[in-house]
């Protein structure tokens, strides 16, 4: 009872309440559905054209989930060759950590130029943005193992292959996982601002098409369906480090950070 | 197992022939470990000076000195993780080229893979060795029943107390046989009164397994409790100051650390510790 209140409750009232607020706020003063819709509209808009909301939905996430999925992958494999190669960590390395100072959405525009106006685009802006803070995450885990670990390993003439995959890999997933968080989110956004750019589909798209419209309910349900899917994604990539990295008490590793 | 510990006076007894897999008998005077005009020099200072010593088989040995006396980096070379600049070191009568598998290493911190759980930390080294893990199992059950953990086998490290990790790592530096352990300042970490306790439990864990034990430590007291024979190290560049035999009965109970002959030899360890100090420059 006591951890229901703790984990649901509590957490829940301040949103619930804000949203009241609003509501209550809106009718009261008379607020015009233009400048800010009470969320009762915005639910209503949902459920009503919950196809059209879906129907941009859909591209968006699958390219959310493809871009994320690459960046994972890609930035694992970076960080293992940093991780195993000292030539290529002290030549990529610096040239990865500075490259995160580059505003990376100012090139949505760029690859428009290069790429068109189609899927490409977004996707590579998806992966340009999530790879990095997945590959300088992983790069930390292989490479934060304590030196007395290594010792105590090679003491057992544990072979270069053994310590990377008994070793160095199950000590990197918490970092693995913190950097698929902060990626996740960071794919989403590649997606919407390359859609916001230029493209006929999606749901950056519509988010657009609906401030065109000057049509706020429209817009409004658009970018709650967008944070509602990402609040999921999310909350499954946290699940699957519950999961996966069961030695971690999660109230440390619960949070992943934000870019 | 050998049931008499006090066996050193017993020199006539004959060495075992394959020294790796068969407990040791009877300690014997035997050097299983022997160091030759070691010397170990880091960015042109001179840390280890022209050490020699037999250590014989079956022996509890102590390495003591003052924290940064190069008695770690001594015994790192005996594990063949570090190289002497010159001398040479043999374990079991074969020069040590780098890391072997007659020789279990405890470190300072119990460095328990925390994904791992207790027993399957304790059969890391045989994981590495590529040695069968079902072949082991057993040993590591017997080896965490004598180390009183078996109820936390399949325990995560987290779940266990400082004393408890220590314990399981000192499991996890047995379990393939070794013929020789060192060891690496293994209570340091620990609180006085759990570092008494751990002192019985090693005395009694090496009472069964008969291994020659290199001990290095900055505690006076422990090296004295523990120990058949305790070096005393001097500080900068590390050299042996002197060599002195503990002849107190075993096994060896705390009661004993109230006793006149026991801090006799505790006294005599700490002038020439004093000493030693007074010597350097």
């Amino acid at each position: 009872m006591r951890t229901l209140l703790d984990r649901f409750v509590w957490p829940m009232a301040v949103p619930v309440g804000l949203l009241v607020l609003w509501e209550v706020a809106t009718r009261a003063l008379g607020i015009r559905s233009i400048i800010l819709p009470p969320p009762s509209e915005i639910i209503e808009v949902m459920v009503t054209r919950y196809d059209l909301i879906l129907t941009h939905l859909w591209p968006s996430l699958y390219l959310t989930l493809t871009g994320f999925a690459l960046s994972v992958v890609g930035g694992v494999l970076v960080a293992v060759l940093i991780t195993t190669s000292p030539l290529l960590r002290k030549s990529l390395y610096p040239t990865i950590v500075v490259s995160q100072v580059v505003p990376k959405i100012s090139i949505a525009p760029l690859f428009v130029v290069w790429f068109g106006t189609g899927m490409t685009s977004s996707l590579m802006l998806a992966v340009l943005v999530a790879f990095f803070p997945m590959t300088i995450n992983a790069a930390m885990g292989f490479q934060s193992v304590d030196e007395d670990i290594l010792r105590m390993a090679r003491t057992y003439m544990g072979s270069r292959w053994q310590i990377f995959w008994k070793i160095q890999m199950p000590h990197a997933l918490p970092f693995i996982f913190s950097g698929m968080k902060i990626s996740i989110t960071l794919a989403i956004i590649g997606v919407i601002v390359s859609e916001f750019v230029a493209s006929q589909e999606g749901i950056g798209y519509l988010i657009k098409f609906a401030g065109g419209l000057l049509d706020t309910p429209l817009m409004m349900a658009a970018i709650t369906a967008l944070s509602l899917t990402g609040l999921v994604l999310y909350w499954l990539i946290a699940e699957a480090e519950r999961l996966t990295v069961y030695w971690q008490s999660t109230s440390e590793f619960g949070s992943g950070g934000q870019v | 197992m050998p049931s008499q510990p006090n066996g050193r006076t017993a020199a006539a007894s004959p060495a075992p022939a394959d020294p790796l897999p068969a407990p040791p008998g009877p300690a014997t005077g035997t050097p299983l470990v022997r160091l030759s005009g070691v010397r170990k020099v880091f960015n042109q200072l001179e840390a280890i000076r022209n050490i020699s010593l037999d250590i014989g088989d079956g022996a509890f040995v102590s390495l003591l000195g003052p924290s940064g006396c190069g008695k770690s980096t001594l015994l790192m070379m005996i594990a063949g993780l570090v190289r002497p600049t010159s001398g040479e070191i043999r374990v079991n009568g074969e020069v040590v080229t780098g890391p072997r598998a007659d020789v279990g290493v405890v470190f300072q911190s119990p460095v328990l893979l925390p994904w791992r759980t207790v027993l399957d930390n304790v059969l890391f080294p045989v994981e590495l060795l590529k040695l069968s893990k079902a072949k082991y199992r057993e040993r590591a059950m017997e080896l965490l029943a004598m180390a009183k953990l078996a109820d936390f086998a399949g325990a995560l490290p987290r779940e266990l107390s400082g004393g408890m990790r220590q314990r399981a790592a000192i499991c996890r530096a047995l379990i393939h046989n070794p013929s020789t352990l060192l060891m690496d300042e293994p209570f340091s970490a620990l609180d006085a009164i759990t570092r008494d306790d751990m002192s019985v439990e090693l005395l009694r864990i090496w009472q069964a397994n008969r291994k020659t034990v290199v001990f290095v430590t900055h505690s006076i007291r422990e090296a004295a409790f523990l120990s058949d024979r305790v070096l005393v190290m001097g500080r900068r560049p590390a050299t042996l100051v002197e060599d002195i035999t503990i002849d107190l009965p075993r096994p060896r109970h705390i009661a004993m650390t109230e006793e006149e002959s026991f801090n006799g030899y505790v006294r005599h360890l700490r002038r020439s510790i004093e000493a030693s100090h007074a010597d350097a420059p």
